[in-house]
């Protein structure tokens, strides 16, 4: 078994930040063989962000994503450049203030406004990494919590908390 | 491909972290007790992190005001009694080269982490390459015999570390880590020892210093230029001198059996070798499987399981039409000394020799120097991107003579 994901958005927006906690789930929670890499400009702030997690039961040799399992995509750019990519049936889920998905098959939560109307700007990737606990197989909700409650420490900690609720909530509401 | 040593008794904790920061929990567990360095990425994690686990342990950090400062203070550092270590990538490991030539004449155990990235020059900051596996060998002036390893996973970055500080204090001489962006930055679940290792200087028959340490009892003098053995200039006596410059570079070259590592897979009845080392070692061993048809059988009740997920792509990765080719994958760890005679004794069977690399395909030279009788062909990449294991599979059917069929992926 291995499952390819791939994050993709702007720098700043915490694309390798969730791919980490993602990552941190499956490996330390769930105990699954992890790799998690990324690429990115010289830039801190706005340049194109990717970053990728591969989860398997085996060792795992290349460490990179060609074609994705599971895709996200937190701006519009990321989308358009790596749509393409993924496998007939994989999952894609969209940040659907920022993204117009050309697929109706494609999840949507609207992190951004979320996030924004929580006030806590910030979380729009946790928000997101909420809603995809719920999509991928084999993590918990209380697998990856626990890494979000590791990383950070309060108030960030409370506020992202509730933020991966609150994606995981919505997520789990819009599904059949 | 990770490779763990049997037989240790010490409790080990599984973590999730960075090549960059295995580096460091590696040096620390080797005892690791100076750290300077200017930051650079993609090595500045390293850095980093040393910044405020030094500190903690009763260890210095210093940021210098470069790299040429950088590598002479660990040098100091070690002849006060501190292991010591630097990081850095491409751009600083030049500024770096004359005083690794300094540490190899006067026979100082540093350890030096080259994460590299894409040159010339500043180059590609973010990106990958292995454009610096002639640097490691050759790049300061002289002749002088250097130790230099690859790692190729995050738990060879906190392994080699370890081993890169036993065996610059074992060989008294300047370790290179050459590692590369990719692993640099790659997150990896890893087991990391408790606990300190004792790492001792001894006295080695082979090494040219009769004392077992700097400054601990014996006379000592440390001198740039070429010295006999209480630490006299010799430099103007050519007998000497000659005899000097064979000793250092003996030390390494005759003691290959003890310093070379590869790791080897589907090796035994292979006809097509992929020799890699580093990352890029990483989607070879992907290659060769494919090339193998080889898929994990124990893995399939759960492969079912999961296709309802993924339908149609599971099954077709896990799916190959080119199950019949024999081909294997050697990994050079130990990349300089160039492990001649191991790499000959596993090739031994075999016609074609492949050599990915992300360079303008420079390794690629020593191991056509060394198989003489054999067809290899460079397989380089530049640009950053790591090679994939399709490139690397289209090469292999080309050598076998195969056109490429429809691979579902």
């Amino acid at each position: 078994m291995r499952i390819n994901v791939r994050f993709a958005g702007a720098g700043g927006q915490g694309v390798i930040l969730a791919s980490v906690l993602l990552a941190k789930g499956y490996g330390l929670g769930e105990n699954y063989n992890v790799v998690q890499t990324q690429s990115y400009g010289p830039e801190a702030r706005g340049g194109a962000c990717k970053a990728e997690v591969v989860v398997s039961d085996e060792e795992i040799d290349y460490m990179k994503v060609d074609e994705a399992d599971v895709f996200v995509a937190l701006n519009q750019i990321g989308y358009d450049i790596y749509a393409g990519c993924v496998k007939k049936g994989g999952i894609v889920l969209v940040n659907s203030t920022l993204v117009e998905a050309k697929d109706p098959r494609h999840y949507e939560i609207a992190a951004t406004e979320m996030a924004e109307s929580m006030g806590n700007p910030m979380a729009v990737n946790i928000i997101t990494l909420g809603a995809l606990t719920k999509l991928m197989p084999k993590v918990h909700f209380p697998t990856i919590e626990k890494e979000i409650i590791k990383k950070f420490q309060d108030p960030v900690r409370a506020a992202n908390l509730e933020a991966y609720k609150m994606g995981y909530e919505t997520m789990k509401h819009k599904l059949p | 491909m990770i490779k763990r040593k049997e037989g240790s008794l010490q409790k080990e904790t599984q973590v999730v972290l960075q090549g960059n920061e295995a580096c460091v929990k590696g040096a620390l567990y080797a005892g690791c007790s100076f750290f300077a360095g200017y930051p650079i990425t993609p090595s500045t994690e390293i850095i980093e992190m040393m910044s405020g686990e030094m500190p903690k342990t009763g260890g210095a950090f210093i940021q210098m005001e470069d790299e040429i400062a950088s590598a002479c203070a660990i040098i100091g550092a070690r002849w006060g009694g501190s292991k010591a270590m630097t990081a850095t990538s491409g751009p600083g490991y030049t500024l770096m080269q004359e005083a690794i030539g300094f540490a190899a004449v006067t026979e100082t155990p540093t350890v030096i982490v080259n994460v590299q990235r894409g040159g010339p020059s500043t180059g590609q900051p973010t990106l990958s390459s292995q454009q610096d596996i002639y640097q490691a060998r050759y790049g300061s002036h002289g002749d002088y015999e250097i130790i230099v390893l690859a790692p190729s996973s995050v738990q060879e970055m906190y392994d080699f570390t370890i081993r890169a500080f036993e065996l610059a204090e074992q060989f008294r001489t300047p370790v290179i880590l050459l590692a590369d962006e990719v692993v640099g930055h790659m997150r990896e679940k890893i087991m990391v020892r408790e606990g300190c290792e004792e790492i001792r200087s001894q006295r080695q028959k082979y090494v040219v210093s009769p004392q077992a340490d700097f400054f601990k009892g014996a006379n000592t003098m440390v001198e740039g230029q070429l010295h006999d053995e209480e630490g006299r200039r010799i430099g103007h006596v050519a007998e000497k001198s000659g005899q000097f410059i064979h000793n250092i570079n003996r030390k390494i070259q005759s003691n290959l059996d003890i310093l070379s590592e590869v790791s080897t897979y589907c090796m035994e009845d292979a006809d097509i070798a992929i020799v890699a080392y580093g990352s890029v070692a990483r989607p070879s061993l992907n290659a060769v499987k494919h090339a193998r048809g080889i898929r994990d059988d124990r893995m399939l009740p759960k492969v079912k399981m999961i296709k309802d997920l993924f339908k149609r792509g599971v099954g077709e990765m896990i799916h190959t039409d080119y199950s019949h080719l024999k081909v294997g994958l050697v990994k050079i760890d130990t990349v300089w000394p160039f492990p001649e005679k191991l790499l000959k004794q596993v090739t031994k069977g075999v016609d074609t020799v492949i050599v990915p690399e992300m360079n303008v395909g420079k390794y690629c030279r020593e191991v056509q120097r060394v198989l003489k009788d054999k067809n290899v062909v460079s397989m380089p990449k530049c640009g950053g991107n790591i090679h994939t294991p399709m490139e690397i599979l289209d090469e292999i059917l080309k050598m076998a003579g195969l056109e490429k069929k429809k691979v579902g992926r």
